[in-house]
This record gives structure tokens, C-alpha cells and sequence, in this order.
């Protein structure tokens, strides 16, 4: 059985590139625009990993990523960071929010984009094969 | 009191030797003559202050000597003794100019009175004198301050570098010193007490002056203000100047005019812009590098989608991607064109259109990609605003960077329950002021980010925005000679005003067809 993996990004170059990547390598891609759509997604579909960026509109991307890995159901969901800024500035926002809300796990992965097709299939297949 | 030596005249010895014991006595010194002739003689040895002299004498009497006396020195004090019943000889002492009169017997305090009075008199007299003199000296001085003065003025004048003018009461120039030769570039031969007021000027800055002397007489100085001076041959200098209304007794007298010229200090002015500028664009790299990134990955991404359409023969997949591509390129050159508009000066370029054409042409270009976000997009047109003479360009690229700005603070807004609604709309306020405004009910922004709108790298957008648009928005309305209001309140949206002076056909050929007339 195909594994199911979900793109959540508000860019549709990004969307449209990932989806293709993934049908090519014989996944099955699931798309959402945001962050609040990408949490009904993963609650209705059920995907085996999540590609999700981290500057969407309303903070979604990182609302998203916190309630994933504090979420007791969704914390062992794969999610592969997939984003425009750096690994250093994204780990020195979350410290910041960190003192605030608690301390949450670093991402299993975290692409900077732009990647190359296999770069990004690497990254799925070291989570899910 | 100087007035000491004293000339006793008298025929009796007697007389003359008890007068003069009398007076030592009262710390005089006393000389003697027995008639006029001696006395005469005496006089000219001694130069006594004072002369007492008896009438009646042989050889030369008092009268004579009186009237010599008073030929030598009209000013000499000559007190006469008189005997009782002696009118005649009185009148005529009185008339060739005695003193004083005194009469026999002398008795010593009437002798004392009238030389306490010759005495007053000369010192009156030489007070009088030193005043006398003293003015002479000091009108002397005064002539030659004034001359200085004027001559400093004169200096002050002429090597000032204000370039002075100056009007007498009937506009006729008075004063044209050489800087103002160098400004208008008339030799000062032709100018000074043969020129007019609008000879000179500009005709609407003369009658400008003109119509201010006349609202207000009684008004003085006027401030310094900036102008363009459009010269003869389109010679255009940037000014600065004022003006001192000059009244004298409340009589208007003229005006006098300071020019400063300020084509050095604009030129630094915009060479200083300039490089301001040229910083702000070097510091915006940072954010650029980001934009460029995202443009980067737009374009792999696409090319990848391309690769697999055309190895599938997947006519979705090629357009999908080719669509990526495209999009990417038009960011790319959009980018370009930001960053070349807003390193470079540009002059708006005015010509006849439509604020309200460009206003809908903006709200058609955006209405479905903001639809498609949920956004309504609505215009508000003012319908008595026809054709006006402005840049075009300006006006739909600002609008255009406004509404896109209205659309990202839509999409940025946490609040998904509103209906989003960006308005743009069009009006004129008084004053000729044409006002393009773009209102969303979007995220709003707090006083931070307000302060920080126009700085070079700015934005709130992530590598989304360049931190361009703004700035570039900005620097056109800022040529165009116009503003940028901004209101905002967090989470209840914002409003951005453009504010551009603008200039109507039917006026611009008014004053074309004046012109020609002249």
C-alpha cells in the first residue's frame, strides 16, 4: 500500500513541486493551504508523514508543528520541516516560545529549501521508506 | 571763574587807587589807566577780563574808549560809571554795547554785583563757546560715522552673498548688488534706476510682491519661503528669499528682496539622497537574497513539474509547472524593476489620464486572485473626477503595491471569521489634492511596524515581501510631490492615502493660452 503524505504550504509552486515529487516516487500526495487546514487533514486522512513549512499566514506553520508534538495521539507522526528559513533561526524562534509555553521537541528533519527532488525523497524514506 | 584781571580806567588817581585796593582785596587782579588812551594800551599788554571805566576823561573819555573796546573785541565786558543826570552818555554806552553801569560814588558792593554779573556773563560766554566748538567736533564726527557707515553698508552690500534687491515706492530698483547680478544675469548698468519690479522678475513673482504691498501696507517683513525662479532663456533657479517691506513716518518706502540661491545646496541635497539611497538598497540585499530565494525555489520547483510533464507526456503536469516558471520570471522582473526605480531618480512624467481608469484597472487586475482568497475587492469611484495631468505610472504601481500589501495583511489576519474587504477609492480634497486610498479590514499593524513601514529592509512578510514595495511607493509619490497617510489599528485593519497634487487639461490650457497672448 502507498503511504499517504501531506503537504501543508500556502505557496502552490512549493505544493506543486512536492506533489509531483511524491507521485513520481509513488507516494500519495494529500495538500493543504495552511495550518488549519493541514490539522483537519492529518485528523481525517490519517498520512503517514507531514511536509510542513514553517512561514505560513497567521503563524499557522508553527502553531501547527507545536500542537503536533505535544499532542499525545500525534506526537509519533513523522514531519519533515520544509521551509525558506534557516534551521538557526527557526530553533532560536522556538527557544523564544519555548520560555512562554514549555519546551517542545527539535523537528525529526528540516529541509531548507530550495532542495533537490532526492534530497527530499531521502528525507521521506528515512521516516517511512 | 577765570574772569580775574580787571581794568580800572579813571582820570582820578585817587578813585582808581581805592577801586583797585577794594578789588585785591577780593582776590582780583587789578591794572590801571588814567584816560582811554592808556586804557587802550593796557589793554593790549594785559588782555584784562574786565574793564570799569569812568566817562568823563581827557584825551579819550569812556565812550570812545567803549567804542574801541568793543571794535577790538565785541565780546570784552565794559562796565561804565555814570554820574547822576548823565542819560545821554548812558543811551550811548548802552548803545555801543556796555556791560554794565554803575554809578558815583562806587560803592563796593555795587561794584561787586555788576563784576559778579560780567563775570556770569563770560562764563556763559565760554561755556557757550566750548559747546560751540564741541558741536563742530562732533557733527564733524558724526559726518564721518555716517560716511563710514554707509560705506560699510555699501561693502556689506556688495559683497554679500544674498543676492540683494531693492524697490523704491514706485517699483523702480534701487539696490542690485553683485550677487544679484549672478542670479539674473542682467548687467547692474541696465538695472539700477532703470528697471522696473517686472522688468527684473518673473512677472508672477513681481505681481506677487505687488499684490502684497498693496493687501497690506503696513506690513513688514515677509519670511523666507523657497521658489523656482524661471528666468529668461528657461533658466530655472532654486531660491530662497525674503522680504523686508520698508515704511518710513508710515510711508511706504519700498521693498527690499534677499535671494539666496539654492541650485548647490539642492544638488548636494539629492547627491545626499542619493546615496542614502544607494545605502538603503545595500541594506535591503539581506531581504532580497531571501526574495530571490523564494524565486529560486519557485523556479527548480517548476522546472522539476516541467521535467516529469514532458517525460510522461503529461500535458497537466507541463502546464502546472510552465505556469511556476512563468510566475517566478514576472517576480523576477518586477523585482528588477522595484530595485531600478528605486535606485534611480525619476521625474514623473505628466501627461492627461484617468485616476479613476487606473483605479479600476487596478481593482480588475487583482479582483479574482483576491476572490480566490476569499477577498472582496471593491472600488469606490468619484465621479466628478475626470482627466487630470499627473503620472499614471505612479498611481498604478502604488495602487497596485497597496492593494497587494491590503491583500497579504487579509491573508495575515488570525481572525478567519470576517468577511474581508479591501475598498479602494478615489476623491479630492481642496487645494487640488487628488487621493487614491486603499482601506482592508485585514490584520492591521501595531505602532511598531507603523514606524518602520518606509525604512529600506522592512517587511513584515517573511521572504515573501522584498521590503521594497513600500519604499518604492514612497519614493514615486514622493517625486510626484505628494504623501502617504497611514492609519492603522491592530486587528481592525488599515488605511493607506495617497495624497498627489495634480493639475486639471482645461486649467493647464488656460494658462497655455494666456501665455500666448503675452
Amino acid at each position: 500500500m502507498s503511504k499517504k503524505v501531506l503537504v501543508v504550504d500556502d505557496d502552490p509552486d512549493v505544493r506543486s513541486f512536492v506533489v509531483t515529487v511524491l507521485e513520481e516516487n509513488g507516494y500519495i500526495p494529500l495538500v493543504a493551504h495552511d495550518g488549519v487546514e493541514g490539522l483537519e487533514k492529518i485528523q481525517a486522512d490519517q498520512p503517514d508523514l507531514v511536509i510542513l513549512d514553517v512561514l505560513m499566514p497567521r503563524g499557522s506553520g508553527i502553531r501547527l508543528y507545536r500542537h503536533l508534538k505535544t499532542d499525545e495521539a500525534l506526537k509519533d507522526l513523522p514531519v519533515i520541516m520544509f521551509t525558506g528559513i534557516a534551521l538557526r533561526s527557526f530553533l532560536k524562534s522556538q527557544k523564544a516560545l519555548e520560555e512562554f509555553n514549555g519546551e517542545v521537541p527539535k523537528p525529526d528533519i528540516y529541509l531548507e529549501k530550495p532542495v533537490e527532488p532526492e534530497e527530499l525523497v531521502r528525507a521521506i524514506e528515512t521516516k517511512i521508506g | 571763574m577765570t574772569a580775574n584781571k580787571i581794568l580800572i580806567v579813571d582820570d582820578e588817581e585817587i578813585i582808581v587807587r581805592l577801586l583797585s585796593m577794594s578789588l585785591r582785596s577780593d582776590g582780583y587782579e587789578t591794572v590801571t589807566a588814567g584816560n582811554g588812551e592808556e586804557a587802550l594800551k593796557v589793554l593790549e599788554a594785559e588782555s584784562p577780563d574786565i574793564v570799569v571805566t569812568d566817562i568823563k576823561m581827557p584825551v579819550m573819555d569812556g565812550l570812545e574808549l567803549l567804542k574801541r573796546i568793543k571794535k577790538i573785541d565785541a565780546e570784552k565786558e565794559v562796565i561804565i560809571v555814570t554820574g547822576h543826570g548823565d542819560i545821554d552818555s548812558t543811551i550811548t554806552a548802552l548803545q555801543y554795547g556796555a556791560s554794565d553801569f554803575i554809578n558815583k560814588p562806587v560803592r563796593d558792593e555795587a561794584l561787586a554785583i555788576a563784576l559778579d554779573r560780567a563775570k556770569a556773563k563770560i562764563h556763559i560766554r565760554e561755556q557757550l563757546e566750548g559747546y560751540t566748538k564741541n558741536l563742530e567736533v562732533k557733527v564733524a564726527e558724526a559726518t564721518e560715522e555716517i560716511r563710514r557707515s554707509a560705506n560699510f553698508q555699501r561693502l556689506l552690500i556688495h559683497s554679500s552673498n544674498d543676492a540683494i534687491v531693492a524697490f523704491d515706492n514706485e517699483w523702480k530698483i534701487v539696490v542690485y548688488n553683485p550677487e544679484a547680478r549672478r542670479i539674473f544675469d542682467v548687467p547692474a548698468g541696465e538695472v539700477l534706476n532703470k528697471m522696473r519690479i517686472d522688468d527684473l522678475y518673473p512677472s508672477q513673482v513681481a505681481e506677487s510682491f505687488k499684490d502684497r504691498a498693496a493687501e497690506n501696507p503696513k506690513a513688514h517683513d515677509l519670511p523666507w519661503e523657497e521658489m523656482m525662479l524661471n528666468l529668461k532663456e528657461g533658466k530655472n533657479i532654486p531660491v530662497r528669499f525674503a522680504a523686508s517691506v520698508l515704511h518710513e513716518n508710515g510711508e511706504f518706502m519700498g521693498i527690499v528682496n534677499f535671494f539666496q540661491d539654492l541650485t548647490e545646496i539642492k544638488r548636494l541635497e539629492k547627491e545626499l539622497v542619493q546615496s542614502e539611497r544607494l545605502a538603503a538598497v545595500g541594506q535591503t540585499v539581506s531581504g532580497l537574497a531571501h526574495y530571490v530565494k523564494n524565486i529560486l525555489i519557485g523556479l527548480k520547483g517548476g522546472s522539476y513539474v516541467v521535467d516529469v510533464g514532458m517525460k510522461k507526456n503529461n500535458t497537466e503536469k507541463l502546464k502546472t509547472g510552465w505556469e511556476t516558471i512563468k510566475k517566478n520570471i514576472s517576480r523576477v522582473s518586477d523585482l528588477t524593476q522595484d530595485l531600478l526605480t528605486y535606485s534611480k531618480e525619476r521625474e514623473p512624467e505628466f501627461e492627461p489620464c484617468s485616476p479613476n481608469e487606473i483605479l479600476q484597472d487596478v481593482v480588475t487586475l487583482v479582483r479574482d486572485t483576491a476572490k480566490a482568497q476569499g477577498i472582496e475587492v471593491e472600488a469606490t469611484i468619484d465621479p466628478d473626477l475626470g482627466a487630470v495631468i499627473a503620472d499614471p505610472r505612479t498611481m498604478h504601481r502604488s495602487l497596485l503595491n497597496l492593494v497587494n500589501n491590503a491583500m497579504d495583511a487579509c491573508l495575515d489576519d488570525e481572525d478567519v471569521s470576517k468577511d474581508f474587504l479591501i475598498r479602494v477609492s478615489s476623491y479630492t480634497e481642496p487645494g487640488d489634492i487628488l487621493c487614491l486610498e486603499v482601506e482592508d479590514n485585514g490584520c492591521g499593524m501595531d505602532e511598531n511596524t507603523l514606524s518602520m513601514l518606509f525604512d529600506p529592509m522592512f517587511s513584515s512578510k517573511g521572504g515573501k515581501g522584498t521590503g521594497l514595495g513600500l519604499l518604492v511607493t514612497g519614493k514615486l509619490v514622493e517625486e510626484h510631490k505628494g504623501r502617504i497617510d497611514t492609519k492603522s489599528e491592530l486587528g481592525k485593519g488599515t488605511r493607506f492615502t495617497i495624497r498627489l497634487p495634480f493639475e486639471t487639461i482645461a486649467r493647464v490650457d488656460e494658462r497655455a493660452a494666456k501665455e500666448d497672448k503675452q
